[in-house]
């Protein structure tokens, strides 16, 4: 299933470099977003650790909702997604697959919107930030995680992206708690406090919608319209 | 016996579709679907080759995933990819050789060996459809399953793609095709079956049922009995 | 549902109801501090309570559809996801109107109505999808896996939501605190009562989406 899935992931990503546009669109989202929340800041002002570290997670999640509408489109303008269904690999190899080329290009947005916020909302990176990025990386799990099996739930419905949008936000709202107060520490001096908890929040959140993309997404990714 | 259906029964909510479906294929025979439209043709072939399940009922078969090739109306294609790079990820998902040098032959055999390395998404339907034959023929499957196949598609192609079909029967795969044309479909097949609200009024063989002769000289040629 | 119990329920919970009316205003004494407001707290108590137990049973309702994938399994989670959001619609604003007498503002982020409001977001969003235009049986698989999903989430966003009030120290006290005896009878007479009429208004509404699915399904039968 691993071969599969990575075969899937790489083919998703040659993909989305290759594509019109798609990928450009989340990036540009998650950037706009940054630089329209600087707006609120009066000119020199720097905002507070924990604003900044919700923006970031919000241009995040707005960006791979895009991300996931994009991979899972590619599926379907010529039913390659009945093709997948009839490979001899589990049916999870697509969620994981999916899952991984989404993780992939949700760290290089990431990697665009960190700049940003440096720059638009008069950030600086202090010594704490190996567990910021910790953190990040435990809360981008559990954001495509969920995005991948909701990705595929959406699929084919006219208004996808606002629909993903509306069920993903609230179901991740633990995440985010998590990642926003485990990523003041790139932007403090100081630690956070009850680091242990909130790791324990965010890989208990990751454990469990990991096991829900593996029991459920065989309900939702079927051959039946 | 390569496949058997028993008392097979498909409701898509409380719509009909099929009703109480029993028969087998077996191995090098080729099985005409016929039917009017509605009648519920495509929906057995997509169960049969697992892309639905049914309702009530259940098949049997012998058969692994791998060996099973659906050819649709569908092209199972990436446009956005190369015609080898079409065949290179699906030969990865399908554990086949997927070097250049080992699917070069294969697209030479659909004639598509000079359009190698461009992209899907110029092709016409006919080299479309070639190349998702190309795909089908990676599988070498034991089953192969045939939804109008030859729809749209111009007179060369339709050459290509039954002298394949021909080489499938005489390597021993059995073939279920669904076909709208039974006049002159009927005289190559071994058996038909013939769906008529929702049910299977007639499953003998094709050239027992009482129709009108061939047309000679067919201008697409024929299969051998 | 049996009619007869369904008419059980709906006496019952009419008669219950209106016994809580004489317990709230009648029997419970009035609050020292608060005084008169105290009492929406017999309201907001049961429409939270069984708001959440309105989405357990979505969430059972979800996992016995994709098991047998039977349609009735289906409509007694649409049901109780209704019943559910208006429940929670409504213990949201009894829970702002306290917290506007009690601390000045209508909202505190408070774990519990926190976690309502969540739990509101996700089934608003649920009973959207529910509304798709999609075939019958993809629309409940669809359903049925979110409604799996949605439960999943409700402890870790009240513990996510608790550790979060931790770091915030409170600065509004708890809204129970130290309830005299006639308050706590009342409150759990309350959420008995509740109850009842939470199970009618189910068994109701259940009983309505069943009979609107037969007679569609009639129309469409072709056997």
């Amino acid at each position: 299933m691993m071969r599969s899935s990575l075969t899937i992931a790489l083919k998703d990503l040659r993909l989305a470099f290759a594509g019109s546009g798609g990928l450009a669109q989340a990036f540009l989202l998650g950037l706009l977003l940054i630089f329209v929340f600087s707006l609120s800041q009066d000119v020199g002002q720097r905002m507070d650790a924990q604003e900044a570290a919700a923006i970031f997670w919000l241009a995040s999640v707005f960006c791979q909702v895009l991300i996931f509408s994009m991979l899972y489109g590619l599926e379907e303008s010529h039913k390659a997604r009945l093709g997948l269904l009839l490979m001899p690999a589990p049916i999870q190899a697509v969620w994981l697959g999916k899952m991984l080329a989404g993780l992939c290009l949700l760290l290089l947005a990431q990697l665009l919107f960190l700049p940003a916020l440096i720059v638009f909302l008069g950030q600086n990176i202090y010594d704490s930030w190996p567990l910021a990025l910790l953190a990040l990386l435990l809360t981008d799990i559990g954001i495509v995680a969920l995005g991948s099996l909701l990705g595929a739930l959406a699929q084919g419905q006219a208004a996808r992206e606002s629909l993903l949008s509306i069920l993903l936000f609230p179901l991740l709202i633990p995440l985010l708690l998590a990642g926003i107060h485990l990523g003041t520490a790139c932007f403090l001096p100081e630690a956070p406090e009850n680091i242990q908890s909130w790791l324990g929040m965010a890989a208990s959140f990751d454990a469990l919608f990991l096991a829900a993309g593996i029991f459920l997404f065989s309900f939702i990714y079927t051959g039946d319209d | 016996m390569l496949l058997a259906l028993h008392h097979i029964t498909k409701r898509y909510g409380s719509r009909l579709i099929l009703k109480d479906i029993s028969c087998t294929i077996s191995k090098g025979e080729t099985v005409l679907l016929s039917g009017a439209n509605g009648a519920g043709k495509s929906t057995l072939l997509r169960i049969m080759a697992g892309l639905s399940q049914p309702t009530e009922g259940h098949l049997e078969t012998e058969l692994l995933p791998e060996n099973i090739g659906y050819l649709g109306h569908d092209t199972f294609l990436y446009p956005a990819l190369s015609a080898l790079d079409n065949l290179v990820f699906w030969a990865k998902l399908y554990h086949k050789p997927h070097t250049e040098a080992a699917l070069r032959p294969l697209l030479a055999r659909v004639e598509l060996e000079r359009s190698l390395h461009e992209r899907a998404g110029v092709f016409s339907r006919g080299m479309m459809q070639r190349l998702n034959l190309a795909r089908l023929l990676l599988l070498e499957p034991s089953l192969l399953l045939l939804d109008e196949p030859f729809t749209g598609l111009d007179s060369h192609s339709s050459s290509l793609l039954r002298a394949e079909i021909t080489t499938a029967v005489q390597q021993g795969a059995g073939i279920v095709w669904i076909s709208h044309d039974i006049t002159n479909d009927c005289s190559m097949a071994d058996r038909l079956l013939t769906l008529e609200r929702h049910r299977l009024v007639f499953d003998g063989s094709a050239k027992a049922a009482t129709l009108p002769p061939p047309i000679a000289s067919h201008p697409l040629g024929s299969l051998p009995s | 549902m049996p009619h007869s119990l369904l008419l059980c329920l709906i006496w019952g919970g009419a008669l219950s109801m209106a016994a809580c009316q004489w317990l709230i205003y009648v029997y419970a004494p009035t609050e020292a501090t608060m005084g008169i407001m105290q009492k929406i707290f017999y309201t907001h108590l049961p429409l939270a309570w069984w708001a959440l137990i309105s989405f357990f049973v979505v969430f059972l309702a979800s996992i016995a559809y994709l098991r047998t994938h039977n349609i009735l399994y289906d409509l007694w989670a649409k049901a109780a996801a209704e019943i559910g959001v208006l429940l929670s619609t409504l213990a949201l604003i009894t829970g702002s109107i306290w917290a506007r007498h009690s601390w000045g503002v209508w909202w505190t982020w408070d774990p519990r109505l926190t976690t309502t409001l969540i739990m509101w977001f996700i089934y608003a969003a649920y009973l959207i999808v529910r509304n798709l235009d999609l075939p019958q049986m993809r629309r409940a698989t669809i359903c049925s896996v979110l409604g799996i999903i949605a439960f999943l989430d409700v402890p870790l966003v009240f513990l996510s939501a608790r550790l979060w009030r931790s770091i915030h120290p409170a600065v509004f006290a708890s809204k129970e605190g130290g309830l005299e005896p006639e308050m706590k009878f009342t409150a759990i007479a309350c959420v008995l009562c509740f109850g009842m009429v939470w199970l009618a208004l189910l068994g109701i509404r259940q009983k309505y989406l069943a009979q609107q699915h037969t007679v569609e399904t009639y129309c469409l039968r072709e056997e």
